[in-house]
Protein backbone atom coordinates (compact mmCIF):
# COMPACT_ATOMS: atom_id res chain seq x y z
CA UNK A 1 0.00 0.00 0.00
CA UNK A 2 1.51 3.23 -1.12
CA UNK A 3 2.17 6.20 1.34
CA UNK A 4 1.97 9.31 -0.40
CA UNK A 5 3.12 12.40 0.68
CA UNK A 6 2.59 16.02 -1.06
CA UNK A 7 5.80 18.66 -1.35
CA UNK A 8 6.58 21.73 -2.97
CA UNK A 9 9.85 22.23 -4.65
CA UNK A 10 10.46 25.85 -4.12
CA UNK A 11 11.43 26.26 -7.37
CA UNK A 12 7.79 26.63 -8.18
CA UNK A 13 8.26 29.97 -6.38
CA UNK A 14 11.02 31.07 -8.16
CA UNK A 15 9.54 34.33 -9.61
CA UNK A 16 8.80 35.79 -6.23
CA UNK A 17 11.55 34.86 -5.07
CA UNK A 18 13.97 36.06 -8.15
CA UNK A 19 11.84 39.30 -8.04
CA UNK A 20 12.20 39.77 -4.56
CA UNK A 21 8.69 39.55 -3.61
CA UNK A 22 9.49 36.78 -1.33
CA UNK A 23 12.96 36.01 0.73
CA UNK A 24 14.11 32.59 1.50
CA UNK A 25 12.04 32.68 4.61
CA UNK A 26 8.98 33.79 2.40
CA UNK A 27 9.28 31.08 0.22
CA UNK A 28 9.14 28.00 2.67
CA UNK A 29 6.50 29.62 4.99
CA UNK A 30 4.47 30.05 1.90
CA UNK A 31 5.09 26.42 1.04
CA UNK A 32 3.98 25.91 4.51
CA UNK A 33 0.55 27.90 3.74
CA UNK A 34 -0.14 25.82 0.47
CA UNK A 35 -0.21 22.77 2.35
CA UNK A 36 2.82 21.18 1.65
CA UNK A 37 4.41 18.39 3.87
CA UNK A 38 7.87 19.00 3.46
CA UNK A 39 10.06 20.68 0.26
CA UNK A 40 12.61 20.21 -2.69
CA UNK A 41 15.05 23.02 -3.09
CA UNK A 42 16.86 23.67 -6.15
CA UNK A 43 21.10 24.30 -4.69
CA UNK A 44 21.97 26.70 -7.03
CA UNK A 45 19.15 28.85 -6.74
CA UNK A 46 18.62 28.87 -3.31
CA UNK A 47 21.27 27.91 -0.90
CA UNK A 48 23.57 31.15 0.43
CA UNK A 49 26.39 29.02 0.28
CA UNK A 50 26.15 26.96 -2.31
CA UNK A 51 27.72 24.59 -3.25
CA UNK A 52 28.01 23.85 0.66
CA UNK A 53 25.74 24.09 3.23
CA UNK A 54 27.48 26.21 6.28
CA UNK A 55 26.90 25.63 9.39
CA UNK A 56 24.79 29.04 9.60
CA UNK A 57 22.89 27.57 7.15
CA UNK A 58 22.29 24.88 8.25
CA UNK A 59 20.64 27.07 11.55
CA UNK A 60 18.54 28.94 9.25
CA UNK A 61 17.01 26.06 7.77
CA UNK A 62 16.57 24.62 11.30
CA UNK A 63 14.98 27.44 12.51
CA UNK A 64 12.44 27.97 9.68
CA UNK A 65 11.62 24.07 10.45
CA UNK A 66 10.50 25.34 13.65
CA UNK A 67 8.67 28.00 12.78
CA UNK A 68 6.70 26.51 10.03
CA UNK A 69 6.60 22.67 10.41
CA UNK A 70 7.71 21.56 7.15
CA UNK A 71 11.76 20.53 6.25
CA UNK A 72 13.67 19.75 3.39
CA UNK A 73 13.17 16.43 2.16
CA UNK A 74 15.30 16.64 -1.18
CA UNK A 75 18.37 18.55 -2.30
CA UNK A 76 18.03 19.10 -6.28
CA UNK A 77 21.66 19.29 -7.60
CA UNK A 78 22.28 19.73 -11.12
CA UNK A 79 25.44 18.22 -12.93
CA UNK A 80 26.94 21.28 -14.47
CA UNK A 81 29.20 19.22 -17.00
CA UNK A 82 30.05 22.34 -19.47
CA UNK A 83 30.95 24.29 -16.83
CA UNK A 84 34.57 25.21 -17.21
CA UNK A 85 35.58 26.83 -20.04
CA UNK A 86 37.13 24.57 -22.65
CA UNK A 87 36.40 21.19 -22.03
CA UNK A 88 33.48 18.79 -20.05
CA UNK A 89 34.28 17.81 -17.04
CA UNK A 90 35.77 14.46 -16.66
CA UNK A 91 33.48 11.64 -14.56
CA UNK A 92 35.76 11.11 -12.03
CA UNK A 93 34.77 15.17 -11.67
CA UNK A 94 31.14 14.51 -11.90
CA UNK A 95 31.70 12.19 -9.53
CA UNK A 96 33.49 14.69 -7.12
CA UNK A 97 30.68 17.14 -7.31
CA UNK A 98 27.82 14.78 -7.10
CA UNK A 99 29.76 13.84 -3.68
CA UNK A 100 30.05 17.37 -2.77
CA UNK A 101 26.03 17.67 -3.24
CA UNK A 102 25.37 14.36 -1.10
CA UNK A 103 27.40 16.09 1.49
CA UNK A 104 25.68 18.86 1.44
CA UNK A 105 22.38 17.30 1.15
CA UNK A 106 23.22 15.41 4.60
CA UNK A 107 23.89 18.51 6.14
CA UNK A 108 20.55 20.05 5.02
CA UNK A 109 18.85 16.47 6.75
CA UNK A 110 17.49 15.69 3.06
CA UNK A 111 17.56 11.68 2.65
CA UNK A 112 16.73 11.94 -1.38
CA UNK A 113 18.77 14.16 -3.88
CA UNK A 114 17.82 14.70 -7.26
CA UNK A 115 20.55 14.40 -9.72
CA UNK A 116 20.32 15.10 -13.54
CA UNK A 117 21.30 12.31 -16.47
CA UNK A 118 24.69 14.07 -17.32
CA UNK A 119 26.28 11.98 -14.81
CA UNK A 120 26.73 8.85 -16.31
CA UNK A 121 24.86 5.44 -15.42
CA UNK A 122 28.38 4.39 -14.28
CA UNK A 123 28.97 7.45 -12.50
CA UNK A 124 25.74 6.88 -10.36
CA UNK A 125 27.10 3.60 -9.62
CA UNK A 126 30.75 5.18 -8.37
CA UNK A 127 28.73 7.10 -6.10
CA UNK A 128 26.13 4.48 -4.30
CA UNK A 129 28.71 3.92 -1.46
CA UNK A 130 28.48 7.61 -0.65
CA UNK A 131 24.94 8.14 -0.68
CA UNK A 132 24.48 4.99 1.45
CA UNK A 133 26.96 6.66 3.91
CA UNK A 134 25.13 9.96 4.23
CA UNK A 135 21.70 8.22 4.04
CA UNK A 136 21.31 10.58 0.90
CA UNK A 137 18.93 8.59 -1.92
CA UNK A 138 20.22 9.97 -4.97
CA UNK A 139 17.68 9.69 -8.16
CA UNK A 140 18.18 10.52 -11.83
CA UNK A 141 15.36 12.70 -12.92
CA UNK A 142 13.33 11.00 -15.25
CA UNK A 143 12.87 13.96 -17.88
CA UNK A 144 10.57 14.49 -20.80
CA UNK A 145 11.95 13.39 -23.53
CA UNK A 146 13.31 10.59 -21.71
CA UNK A 147 10.60 7.95 -19.70
CA UNK A 148 10.95 4.92 -17.92
CA UNK A 149 11.26 3.02 -21.12
CA UNK A 150 13.82 5.14 -23.24
CA UNK A 151 17.28 3.35 -23.78
CA UNK A 152 19.26 6.00 -21.53
CA UNK A 153 16.76 5.49 -18.73
CA UNK A 154 17.07 1.51 -18.86
CA UNK A 155 20.92 2.11 -18.91
CA UNK A 156 21.02 3.31 -15.20
CA UNK A 157 17.81 0.82 -14.26
CA UNK A 158 21.18 -1.83 -14.98
CA UNK A 159 23.35 0.25 -12.93
CA UNK A 160 20.76 -0.15 -10.41
CA UNK A 161 19.98 -3.84 -10.24
CA UNK A 162 24.09 -4.61 -10.51
CA UNK A 163 24.89 -2.82 -7.33
CA UNK A 164 22.01 -3.53 -5.94
CA UNK A 165 21.96 -0.71 -3.86
CA UNK A 166 18.99 0.96 -1.89
CA UNK A 167 20.23 4.28 -2.45
CA UNK A 168 20.59 4.93 -6.24
CA UNK A 169 17.07 5.13 -8.51
CA UNK A 170 15.20 7.75 -9.99
CA UNK A 171 13.18 10.49 -9.75
CA UNK A 172 10.46 10.18 -12.48
CA UNK A 173 8.91 13.71 -13.71
CA UNK A 174 5.69 13.50 -14.49
CA UNK A 175 6.06 15.95 -17.50
CA UNK A 176 7.09 12.48 -19.00
CA UNK A 177 3.99 11.00 -19.43
CA UNK A 178 2.07 14.00 -21.35
CA UNK A 179 -0.18 13.69 -23.62
CA UNK A 180 -1.41 17.11 -24.99
CA UNK A 181 1.03 19.59 -26.71
CA UNK A 182 1.84 22.37 -23.56
CA UNK A 183 -0.57 25.28 -23.18
CA UNK A 184 2.22 27.89 -22.11
CA UNK A 185 4.48 27.38 -25.31
CA UNK A 186 1.22 27.28 -27.47
CA UNK A 187 -0.45 30.63 -26.04
CA UNK A 188 3.27 32.08 -26.67
CA UNK A 189 2.47 31.55 -30.44
CA UNK A 190 -0.88 32.49 -30.39
CA UNK A 191 0.03 35.15 -29.02
CA UNK A 192 3.34 35.91 -31.94
CA UNK A 193 0.36 35.20 -35.07
CA UNK A 194 -0.15 31.57 -35.46
CA UNK A 195 -3.37 30.39 -36.00
CA UNK A 196 -4.56 27.66 -33.68
CA UNK A 197 -5.81 25.81 -37.34
CA UNK A 198 -1.90 25.74 -37.70
CA UNK A 199 -1.11 24.75 -34.25
CA UNK A 200 -3.84 21.36 -34.38
CA UNK A 201 -1.64 20.70 -37.67
CA UNK A 202 1.46 21.00 -35.68
CA UNK A 203 0.28 18.89 -33.14
CA UNK A 204 -1.51 16.24 -35.08
CA UNK A 205 1.82 15.88 -36.79
CA UNK A 206 3.32 14.87 -33.65
CA UNK A 207 0.81 12.71 -32.83
CA UNK A 208 1.18 11.17 -35.96
CA UNK A 209 5.03 10.54 -35.03
CA UNK A 210 6.37 12.08 -38.27
CA UNK A 211 9.56 13.31 -37.90
CA UNK A 212 10.58 17.02 -36.87
CA UNK A 213 12.56 17.31 -40.51
CA UNK A 214 9.51 16.02 -42.10
CA UNK A 215 6.98 18.29 -40.18
CA UNK A 216 9.53 21.29 -40.83
CA UNK A 217 9.24 20.44 -44.43
CA UNK A 218 5.37 20.15 -44.52
CA UNK A 219 4.58 23.05 -42.33
CA UNK A 220 7.26 25.37 -44.04
CA UNK A 221 4.93 28.43 -45.49
CA UNK A 222 3.16 28.64 -42.28
CA UNK A 223 6.98 28.87 -40.31
CA UNK A 224 8.01 31.38 -42.76
CA UNK A 225 4.79 33.11 -41.99
CA UNK A 226 5.06 33.43 -38.71
CA UNK A 227 8.91 32.54 -37.70
CA UNK A 228 7.83 31.51 -33.86
CA UNK A 229 6.20 28.57 -34.81
CA UNK A 230 9.68 27.01 -35.49
CA UNK A 231 10.40 26.88 -31.51
CA UNK A 232 6.61 25.96 -31.00
CA UNK A 233 7.51 22.95 -33.59
CA UNK A 234 10.77 22.40 -31.68
CA UNK A 235 9.60 22.47 -28.39
CA UNK A 236 6.96 19.86 -29.69
CA UNK A 237 10.22 17.83 -30.11
CA UNK A 238 12.15 18.64 -27.53
CA UNK A 239 11.13 18.82 -23.94
CA UNK A 240 7.62 18.78 -23.74
CA UNK A 241 6.68 15.86 -25.88
CA UNK A 242 3.25 14.25 -26.34
CA UNK A 243 1.95 11.25 -26.96
CA UNK A 244 -1.77 10.22 -27.76
CA UNK A 245 -1.22 7.41 -25.13
CA UNK A 246 1.06 6.96 -22.12
CA UNK A 247 0.10 3.25 -21.33
CA UNK A 248 3.55 1.84 -22.46
CA UNK A 249 5.48 4.48 -20.27
CA UNK A 250 3.18 4.03 -17.23
CA UNK A 251 3.36 0.11 -17.80
CA UNK A 252 7.42 1.13 -17.49
CA UNK A 253 6.79 3.18 -14.28
CA UNK A 254 5.05 0.34 -12.86
CA UNK A 255 8.31 -1.35 -12.84
CA UNK A 256 11.12 1.16 -12.08
CA UNK A 257 8.68 2.27 -8.61
CA UNK A 258 10.65 0.21 -6.43
CA UNK A 259 13.72 2.46 -7.52
CA UNK A 260 11.96 5.81 -7.48
CA UNK A 261 12.82 8.04 -4.28
CA UNK A 262 10.21 11.10 -5.27
CA UNK A 263 7.92 12.48 -7.86
CA UNK A 264 8.00 15.21 -9.79
CA UNK A 265 4.35 16.19 -9.97
CA UNK A 266 5.46 18.58 -13.33
CA UNK A 267 2.74 21.49 -13.94
CA UNK A 268 2.28 23.75 -16.56
CA UNK A 269 -1.19 25.18 -16.14
CA UNK A 270 -3.65 23.59 -13.74
CA UNK A 271 -7.08 24.74 -14.66
CA UNK A 272 -9.73 26.04 -12.46
CA UNK A 273 -11.27 22.45 -12.03
CA UNK A 274 -8.25 21.32 -10.48
CA UNK A 275 -7.66 19.54 -13.87
CA UNK A 276 -3.82 19.52 -15.70
CA UNK A 277 -4.51 20.20 -19.23
CA UNK A 278 -1.78 18.19 -20.71
CA UNK A 279 -0.37 16.04 -18.37
CA UNK A 280 -2.61 13.11 -17.37
CA UNK A 281 -2.75 13.10 -13.61
CA UNK A 282 -5.85 11.10 -13.83
CA UNK A 283 -4.14 8.30 -15.15
CA UNK A 284 -0.74 9.02 -13.46
CA UNK A 285 -1.69 9.01 -9.90
CA UNK A 286 -3.76 5.61 -9.73
CA UNK A 287 -0.34 3.70 -10.58
CA UNK A 288 1.58 5.59 -7.66
CA UNK A 289 -1.53 5.10 -5.39
CA UNK A 290 -1.48 1.64 -6.07
CA UNK A 291 2.06 0.98 -5.26
CA UNK A 292 3.86 0.32 -2.70
CA UNK A 293 5.57 3.45 -3.11
CA UNK A 294 6.34 5.62 0.45
CA UNK A 295 7.36 8.93 -0.53
CA UNK A 296 6.33 12.70 -2.08
CA UNK A 297 5.20 13.74 -4.71
CA UNK A 298 6.50 17.13 -5.21
CA UNK A 299 4.88 19.82 -7.09
CA UNK A 300 6.60 21.53 -9.83
CA UNK A 301 5.63 24.40 -11.26
CA UNK A 302 7.34 25.07 -14.36
CA UNK A 303 6.93 28.61 -14.38
CA UNK A 304 6.17 29.57 -17.53
CA UNK A 305 3.29 31.40 -19.55
CA UNK A 306 3.35 34.01 -17.18
CA UNK A 307 0.51 32.26 -14.84
CA UNK A 308 0.09 33.08 -10.96
CA UNK A 309 3.04 30.71 -9.26
CA UNK A 310 1.18 30.69 -5.59
CA UNK A 311 -2.36 30.26 -7.25
CA UNK A 312 -0.92 27.25 -9.76
CA UNK A 313 1.08 25.84 -7.10
CA UNK A 314 -1.34 25.43 -4.66
CA UNK A 315 -3.97 23.95 -7.30
CA UNK A 316 -1.61 21.36 -8.02
CA UNK A 317 -1.34 20.51 -4.06
CA UNK A 318 -4.93 20.22 -3.99
CA UNK A 319 -4.86 18.22 -7.52
CA UNK A 320 -2.99 15.92 -6.21
CA UNK A 321 -3.99 15.53 -2.84
CA UNK A 322 -8.02 14.99 -4.56
CA UNK A 323 -6.61 12.57 -6.94
CA UNK A 324 -4.85 10.62 -3.77
CA UNK A 325 -8.34 10.36 -2.17
CA UNK A 326 -10.44 9.57 -5.20
CA UNK A 327 -7.96 6.33 -5.66
CA UNK A 328 -8.14 5.01 -2.34
CA UNK B 1 26.10 35.23 -31.09
CA UNK B 2 23.31 33.57 -33.32
CA UNK B 3 20.75 32.62 -30.77
CA UNK B 4 20.61 32.91 -27.37
CA UNK B 5 18.10 31.84 -24.68
CA UNK B 6 16.68 34.62 -22.61
CA UNK B 7 15.51 33.81 -19.06
CA UNK B 8 14.66 37.37 -17.09
CA UNK B 9 12.79 38.17 -14.09
CA UNK B 10 14.76 41.73 -13.03
CA UNK B 11 16.70 44.16 -15.16
CA UNK B 12 20.30 43.19 -15.15
CA UNK B 13 21.38 46.77 -14.67
CA UNK B 14 20.47 47.57 -11.30
CA UNK B 15 18.42 50.96 -10.65
CA UNK B 16 19.71 53.87 -8.60
CA UNK B 17 23.27 51.77 -8.66
CA UNK B 18 25.73 54.13 -10.19
CA UNK B 19 28.12 56.15 -7.89
CA UNK B 20 31.41 56.98 -7.63
CA UNK B 21 34.25 54.73 -5.23
CA UNK B 22 37.29 56.22 -3.47
CA UNK B 23 40.50 55.26 -2.62
CA UNK B 24 42.84 57.41 -0.07
CA UNK B 25 39.87 60.21 -0.24
CA UNK B 26 40.33 60.38 -4.26
CA UNK B 27 38.02 59.61 -7.17
CA UNK B 28 38.99 56.77 -8.47
CA UNK B 29 36.19 55.33 -10.62
CA UNK B 30 32.95 54.66 -10.82
CA UNK B 31 30.87 51.65 -9.86
CA UNK B 32 27.03 49.67 -10.17
CA UNK B 33 25.35 46.91 -9.33
CA UNK B 34 24.34 43.79 -12.11
CA UNK B 35 22.06 40.68 -11.67
CA UNK B 36 22.60 37.45 -13.45
CA UNK B 37 19.74 37.11 -15.61
CA UNK B 38 18.10 33.23 -15.14
CA UNK B 39 16.20 31.18 -12.19
CA UNK B 40 19.57 29.57 -10.74
CA UNK B 41 23.08 30.73 -9.82
CA UNK B 42 26.41 30.18 -11.99
CA UNK B 43 30.01 29.98 -11.59
CA UNK B 44 32.25 32.55 -13.32
CA UNK B 45 33.27 30.00 -15.08
CA UNK B 46 30.11 29.95 -17.75
CA UNK B 47 30.36 33.51 -18.97
CA UNK B 48 31.51 33.56 -22.51
CA UNK B 49 31.38 37.04 -23.40
CA UNK B 50 31.65 40.09 -21.02
CA UNK B 51 31.72 43.96 -21.86
CA UNK B 52 30.67 47.28 -20.26
CA UNK B 53 29.45 50.29 -22.41
CA UNK B 54 29.33 54.01 -20.90
CA UNK B 55 27.62 56.38 -22.83
CA UNK B 56 27.75 54.09 -25.91
CA UNK B 57 31.64 53.62 -25.07
CA UNK B 58 33.29 50.35 -24.46
CA UNK B 59 35.57 50.45 -21.36
CA UNK B 60 38.47 48.45 -21.74
CA UNK B 61 38.55 45.14 -19.96
CA UNK B 62 41.67 45.67 -17.97
CA UNK B 63 39.61 48.53 -16.08
CA UNK B 64 36.82 46.19 -15.11
CA UNK B 65 36.73 44.67 -11.78
CA UNK B 66 33.71 42.38 -11.20
CA UNK B 67 33.13 42.04 -7.65
CA UNK B 68 31.36 39.17 -5.77
CA UNK B 69 31.89 37.00 -2.65
CA UNK B 70 34.08 39.59 -1.07
CA UNK B 71 36.58 39.40 -3.85
CA UNK B 72 37.23 41.80 -7.09
CA UNK B 73 37.81 39.43 -10.57
CA UNK B 74 39.22 40.54 -13.64
CA UNK B 75 36.79 39.44 -16.55
CA UNK B 76 40.16 38.05 -18.12
CA UNK B 77 39.90 35.46 -15.28
CA UNK B 78 35.92 34.58 -15.46
CA UNK B 79 37.52 30.83 -16.75
CA UNK B 80 39.66 29.96 -13.84
CA UNK B 81 37.39 31.20 -11.41
CA UNK B 82 35.25 27.74 -11.23
CA UNK B 83 34.91 27.98 -7.53
CA UNK B 84 33.61 31.41 -7.58
CA UNK B 85 29.41 31.03 -7.44
CA UNK B 86 27.90 33.69 -8.56
CA UNK B 87 24.08 34.12 -6.35
CA UNK B 88 20.92 34.59 -8.54
CA UNK B 89 19.85 36.75 -6.08
CA UNK B 90 23.14 38.58 -5.32
CA UNK B 91 23.92 41.67 -7.23
CA UNK B 92 27.34 41.84 -8.71
CA UNK B 93 29.24 45.00 -8.36
CA UNK B 94 31.26 46.44 -11.41
CA UNK B 95 34.14 48.56 -10.52
CA UNK B 96 35.52 50.75 -13.79
CA UNK B 97 38.56 52.75 -12.97
CA UNK B 98 38.60 55.82 -13.84
CA UNK B 99 40.21 58.50 -12.06
CA UNK B 100 38.71 61.58 -11.36
CA UNK B 101 35.05 59.62 -12.46
CA UNK B 102 32.08 60.39 -14.36
CA UNK B 103 30.21 63.99 -15.18
CA UNK B 104 27.29 64.64 -12.96
CA UNK B 105 24.62 63.64 -14.31
CA UNK B 106 22.73 60.69 -16.47
CA UNK B 107 24.42 57.75 -18.05
CA UNK B 108 23.97 55.27 -20.13
CA UNK B 109 25.71 52.07 -18.61
CA UNK B 110 24.96 48.85 -21.41
CA UNK B 111 26.35 45.03 -19.84
CA UNK B 112 27.10 42.75 -22.60
CA UNK B 113 26.73 39.33 -20.88
CA UNK B 114 26.17 35.63 -22.47
CA UNK B 115 27.13 32.93 -20.53
CA UNK B 116 26.67 28.98 -20.96
CA UNK B 117 23.88 26.90 -19.54
CA UNK B 118 25.77 24.15 -18.24
CA UNK B 119 24.19 21.35 -17.75
CA UNK B 120 21.75 22.00 -21.26
CA UNK B 121 24.16 20.36 -23.86
CA UNK B 122 23.05 21.60 -27.16
CA UNK B 123 25.20 18.98 -29.47
CA UNK B 124 28.68 17.17 -28.92
CA UNK B 125 32.03 18.86 -28.11
CA UNK B 126 31.49 20.94 -25.23
CA UNK B 127 28.13 22.92 -26.98
CA UNK B 128 25.64 24.13 -24.40
CA UNK B 129 22.74 26.45 -24.53
CA UNK B 130 23.82 30.28 -24.64
CA UNK B 131 22.20 32.43 -22.15
CA UNK B 132 21.39 35.85 -22.83
CA UNK B 133 22.14 37.76 -20.01
CA UNK B 134 22.93 41.62 -21.46
CA UNK B 135 21.01 45.19 -20.16
CA UNK B 136 21.61 48.38 -20.31
CA UNK B 137 19.57 51.18 -18.25
CA UNK B 138 19.96 54.73 -17.39
CA UNK B 139 20.99 55.81 -14.20
CA UNK B 140 22.42 58.80 -12.49
CA UNK B 141 25.38 59.22 -10.73
CA UNK B 142 24.35 59.60 -7.08
CA UNK B 143 28.05 60.75 -5.52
Amino acid sequence: MANVKTGITLFSLGTPYLKGQLDLEGVIRTAAEMGAEGYEIVASQMIPSYPYVTDEVVEFFRKCTEKYGIAPICYSAQMDRGMLKDRDLTEDEMVARAITDIISANKLGCTVMREQYLLSPNGLGRIAPYAEAYNVHVGIEIHNPESPITPAILDYVKVIEETGSKYIGFIPDFGCFATKPNKPYWDRALAAGASVEVLERMAQLRYDEVSQEEATQILMPELQKCPALFGTLSSMYGFVQFRKSRTAELEGLKKIMPYCFEMHGKCHYVDENLHEVSIPYEEIIPVIANSDYNGYIVTEFEDEGGYDSIEQTTRHVAMVKKLLAEAK
Amino acid sequence: MDFAMRVNYVDVVVSDSLKHYYVDGKRMGYQFDIRLSYYRGHFLTVIDEFGITVDGTEVPTERIKFCINGKEFSPSEFDKCYTEFWQVIEPATIRVFYPGGLPEGEHKVGVKLFFRSPYMPIGPDHQYMPVDSCGSKTLTITD
